[in-house]
């Protein structure tokens, strides 16, 4: 076998050496070489997904149809109470549509976050053996998030169907708009904090109280004109409302496919007018996408300091 | 017969791994929570215990090797390999190294209880390197190696401890790797499946593979090292031949 160790060693003369993976560039070209280390393992990737998804009701008789029934819950308790008891559904029409439309593209955005901060610490046990790149965790994790979003999108199609209310218009490409600088700031976030939970347990529980609050920073369950309403002495506070991306999508998503929010309704004898759409939604949306790149960029970059010794303090 | 690697071999194979003044520090924390640290502001260092678990340790492998590293509980060897395989970074120093590089690190580290052995072949081939279309070819192999051909579609947490080491076994010894980096995980199932376990690093041996191994066995040095390099507190204390190397071992016990 003299001949294959022989070949080997050819082989292995030829290689250049590389050094250390963690002690690559440090600066701008870390990000890039980030990504292409990603994309080599997308296959993994993959695989991990599909290991979240499958683990997760595994045993379960009714499995995925699971990750439907919260939300469909959730919908059902914020359209009785929240809509009809306390009357925030008064002025809104197809409230239901509202209400859903933004839980769902909302849910992408906190189990993004809330899985992905958990990520790194809970596959603590292949980090301190084998080395992969590391931001494979929270973008697993984002991965099963989309899945659970596209899932409820499917819901809320549907239901828009049946109800004969689809938008077809040009404002139905705010929808991808929306969808994208959401996933954007989600893996920013998770990025960021799963590598800052390693070292801080206290983040995963400070990310759920604070996704608590910020649920109630959007406008999901209430709508835009209620809170143009509400602040209409103070119309600076709108655009500080409308600086916080996640709010801002969450308005364009709505914008793109809850039809009743752009039109003229006759809800109980009163005409209702069209939602009054933030101005300059493109131009707040393009930045919120740039603003988000640049975060992204730099959580990758805290990311990849910080990743040199999570094997060590998991 | 103490090695299989022939020396004619070794000696123009080319370098694939060199360490440069490797150190690395441990910082011992004492608290972990937010509450903790706000607490003990300022008074910090304190709570902190600096601990060197390696000190300017260099050396060079070349191709087709096989080392042992060994020293007495606490010297550094698992932290040495944790350094060559990436998976922790040195405060100091370099390591570079070439070829594809499998880490046996910890037997099924990348197993799912809840998954059955067939998605965990997939996964943990996928983590140690391999593509899909790698697995598929090798998949009848790596079940065939393990044995355990009929519970293949059970979840492996309903595995014994036996089986669930030999699926992980043999899934690592099918990756291919020019380096295999080895800590403590020989000495897996029972004695038929152990030999057969020995015998494939023979063979990967005379195909030419470097193995780095970390071991407490001196006969398994003895056996399959051409190589020792024997740590002491972080410091090599001892780099030549295996015989040399286990009495340096045991030198060093008496510190």
């Amino acid at each position: 076998m003299a001949t294959q160790a022989e070949a080997r060693a050819l082989r292995l003369s030829e290689l250049p050496f590389e050094t250390s993976v963690n002690a690559g560039p440090k600066y701008v070209g870390g990000f890039f070489t980030a990504i292409r280390e990603i994309a080599s393992h997308r296959e993994l990737l993959d695989l991990l997904i599909r290991r979240e998804l499958k683990s997760r009701y595994k045993d379960s008789s009714l499995g995925f149809l699971w990750s439907l029934i919260k939300p469909l819950v959730q919908l059902l308790i914020y359209y009785v109470f929240i809509g009809q008891v306390l009357g925030a559904a008064k002025g809104v029409a197809d409230f239901a549509i509202f209400v859903f439309a933004g839980l769902t593209l909302w849910g992408l955005y906190s189990e993004t976050i809330a899985t992905g901060t958990a990520s790194i610490v809970s596959n603590g046990g292949l980090i301190k053996k084998v080395y992969l790149p590391r931001e494979i965790f929270p973008l697993a994790a984002t991965g099963s998030a989309i899945f659970n979003f596209l899932v409820q999108m499917v819901v809320l199609l549907a239901a828009i169907v049946l109800l004969g209310q689809f938008p077809i218009s040009l404002n139905l490409l705010y929808v991808p708009a929306a969808f994208v600088i959401v996933l954007i700031w989600g893996v920013a976030f998770a990025v960021l904090l799963s590598a800052l939970n390693v070292y801080l347990r206290d983040i995963q529980y400070l990310v759920e109280v604070v996704m608590l609050l910020l649920f109630w920073a959007s406008p999901i369950v209430y709508s835009w004109g209620f809170v143009v309403a509400a602040v209409k002495n103070h119309t600076w506070l709108l655009e500080v409302y409308l600086l916080n991306p996640i709010s801002l999508s969450i308005l364009a998503f709505q914008r793109g496919l809850w039809q009743a929010g752009s039109q003229t309704r006759v809800l109980e004898g009163r005409e209702v007018p069209p939602q009054d759409w933030p101005a300059y939604m493109d131009l707040r949306l393009a930045a919120a996408a740039v603003v988000g790149l640049i975060v992204l960029f730099i959580a990758q970059r805290i990311f990849s300091r910080l990743q040199g010794n999570f094997a060590q303090e998991i | 017969m103490p090695s299989q690697s022939d020396p004619r071999v070794l000696a123009k194979a080319p370098t694939v791994v060199r360490a440069t003044d490797v150190s690395k520090r441990f910082v011992i924390r004492k608290e972990k929570s937010l509450k903790e640290r706000i607490v003990n502001f300022g008074r910090s260092q304190k709570h902190k215990d600096d601990f060197w678990a390696l000190r300017n340790v260099s050396f060079e492998i070349k191709a087709g090797t096989t080392i042992g590293l060994v020293g007495a509980n606490g010297s550094g060897k698992s932290t040495l390999l944790k350094v060559l395989g990436g998976i922790i970074q040195p405060n100091d120093g370099t390591v570079e190294r070439r070829g594809r590089l499998a880490a046996l690190l910890e037997l099924g580290a990348g197993f799912h209880p809840d998954l059955t052995g067939r998605e965990n072949v997939y996964l943990n081939s996928s983590i140690l390197g391999l593509s899909r279309k790698q697995t598929d070819e090798y998949f009848q192999s790596i079940v065939d190696f393990s044995e355990i051909e009929e519970f293949i579609d059970t979840q492996v947490k309903f595995y014994s401890s036996g089986m669930y080491v030999r699926l992980a076994f043999a899934i690592a010894v099918h990756v291919d790797p020019d380096i295999l980096l080895v800590d403590e995980v020989l000495a897996v199932g029972d004695e038929p499946f152990q030999a057969k376990c020995m015998s494939k690093i023979r063979q990967f041996q005379a195909e030419g593979r470097t193995i780095i191994l970390v071991s407490h066995s001196a006969g398994q040095i003895e056996d399959l090292c051409d190589r020792v390099v024997v740590l002491s507190h972080g410091n090599v204390v001892f780099d030549g031949d295996a015989a040399g190397g286990l009495l340096a071992l045991r030198e060093s016990f008496e510190h």
